[in-house]
């Protein structure tokens, strides 16, 4: 197990790791100049494209806290690259813990296990970056036909644009409504953060119209997880 | 009237200079996703062919099958559902730099949703899609910021947390969700009631996680758009 994970940590892992790490951070910010190229065709101001960006960045800080702990478990098991590598683009932790039980399982070993030689922690790697590469391969392939079909939907005429803009709303509202039922049928502790932080949201968002404070509107959703978890914990 | 005539005009092209500048906006937007999606393609799976055949660790390819079609069972279905349920949301970028991010459900859409409250841009258009793109962007760069130091630093800095605030980690999520809801609920409350009313529901039948997602988004936009047709006719 020792051996296995000095392979895990080597230099081949970190260097293939770095560089996929690389193109995300690149991506990021090649869509963010695109994005703000394009945002003063359309008529955007250039305080709302740095409300934009703020509000997004402030909005990932409480999610990337609760994905790291998650990663942090990974670890011991994968070692340092390939556990940033797979949480660093499209993983979700708990999916690549299955991924990984599963690669061992094929191999006919567990994670951990002094059975877990050079050839499983192979087996896993294969398992993970197929596996992970199915969301990346068809959204490469796809992504183009799929705004060909919307153009086509919105171009028809005004009254299937505000369709559109309806769908398009609803689809948002309905993933959020998804999730957060998903979570409160987890418990009593769980219902209560859901509605705090609904209302802390209300209650900012009200104050910040009313002011017209934007400031707030940006912190509004920090301001709503930190409401949330401070209730969560005396109810838990 | 020479003057309204001369307004129709000037809202005309500069509609028709919108539409060019965000034809403009996709093809770059293609270009540079593909682009980078295929690159981290090829990195991704350069890692397992140089274990295998490099340093010579090679498992076997029944093995490596094996283990690859016990997880594509579980995952393969979610590789088309997911790209195709988010596309409406996400726009041409948005889904480009989600899915090579990752986290979706956690991060990029809250990201892209409290970005577009913020500006106060509708999701769907133009404007809704920019502000998303440049929320999705910052969001995955913020991530990778914190990220990469703390599995450099290793598990040391989570460990001097004390234990009764990490309980509550798990907390950080319905607390997301909670807020976004309700970023909705205060511009199309009857859509936040709609939602959570499809989502208990959906939630308490027994089906897959990915398939309770689908069946939650095609109601609720049925419930909607149905709903706002009855109202447009009255």
């Amino acid at each position: 197990m020792e051996d296995v994970m000095r392979l895990a940590n080597s230099g081949v892992v970190w260097i293939i790791a770095t560089l996929v790490l690389t193109v995300v951070i690149f991506q990021a910010i090649k869509f963010i100049m695109l994005a703000a190229g394009a945002s003063k065709e359309i008529g955007m101001s250039r305080g709302e494209v740095h409300s934009a960006l703020k509000t997004g960045a402030i909005a990932a800080i409480g999610p990337s806290f609760a994905i790291i702990i998650v990663a942090i478990s990974l670890i011991p098991l994968l070692g340092d690259p390939l556990t940033l590598m797979r949480i660093g683009i499209i993983g979700s932790a708990p999916i690549e813990s299955v991924g990984a039980t599963l690669g061992a399982e094929a191999y006919g070993t567990e994670l951990g296990s002094s059975g877990f030689n050079y050839q499983a922690f192979t087996t896993v790697v294969w398992t993970l970056c197929l596996g992970g590469v199915g969301w990346l391969v068809f959204t490469a392939l796809a992504t183009k036909s799929m705004s060909r079909v919307e153009k086509k939907v919105t171009n028809k005429s005004e009254k299937s644009k505000k369709t559109m803009t309806i769908i398009t709303t609803a689809a948002m509202v309905a993933a959020f409504g998804n999730l957060a039922s998903a979570e409160m049928i987890k418990g009593f502790a769980y219902v209560l953060v859901v509605i705090t932080s609904s209302l802390t949201m209300i209650l900012f968002t009200s104050l910040a119209n009313k002011h017209q404070l934007n400031w707030l509107r940006e912190w509004s959703l920090g301001f709503s997880i930190i409401a949330g978890l401070f209730v969560g914990y005396f109810a838990l | 009237m020479g003057i309204n005539q001369e307004r129709v005009v000037n809202e005309e092209r500069s509609t028709s200079a919108q539409e060019a500048a965000m034809e403009n906006f996709h093809g770059k937007a293609h270009f540079w996703g593909r682009l980078t999606l295929w690159s981290a393609i090829i990195l991704t799976l350069s890692l397992p062919v140089i274990l295998s055949f490099v340093l010579g660790y090679h498992p076997g390819w029944s093995v490596i099958l094996a283990g690859f079609i016990a997880y594509a069972s579980i995952v393969a279905a979610v590789w088309v559902l997911e790209p195709i349920m988010y596309f409406p949301v996400l726009g041409v970028s948005g889904t480009y730099i989600s899915f090579l991010t990752g986290n979706i459900g956690n991060m990029c859409l809250p990201s892209a949703a409290a970005a577009q409250h913020a500006v106060g841009a509708e999701p769907g258009t133009k404007k809704g899609e920019i502000t998303a793109t440049l929320g999705i962007g910052a969001a995955s760069i913020v991530n990778k910021l914190f990220l990469i130091p703390i599995i450099l630093g290793g598990s040391v800095l989570i460990s001097t947390i004390p234990e009764n605030i990490q309980r509550i980690f798990p907390l950080v999520l319905p607390a997301i969700f909670g807020g976004v809801l309700a970023q909705f609920a205060i511009k199309k409350p009857i859509y936040g009631v709609i939602a959570l009313a499809v989502g208990l529901l959906v939630n308490l039948t027994s089906l897959v996680v990915y398939l309770k997602m689908l069946l939650c988004i095609m109601l609720t936009i049925v419930i909607c758009v149905l709903l706002e047709k009855r109202r447009a006719g009255e």
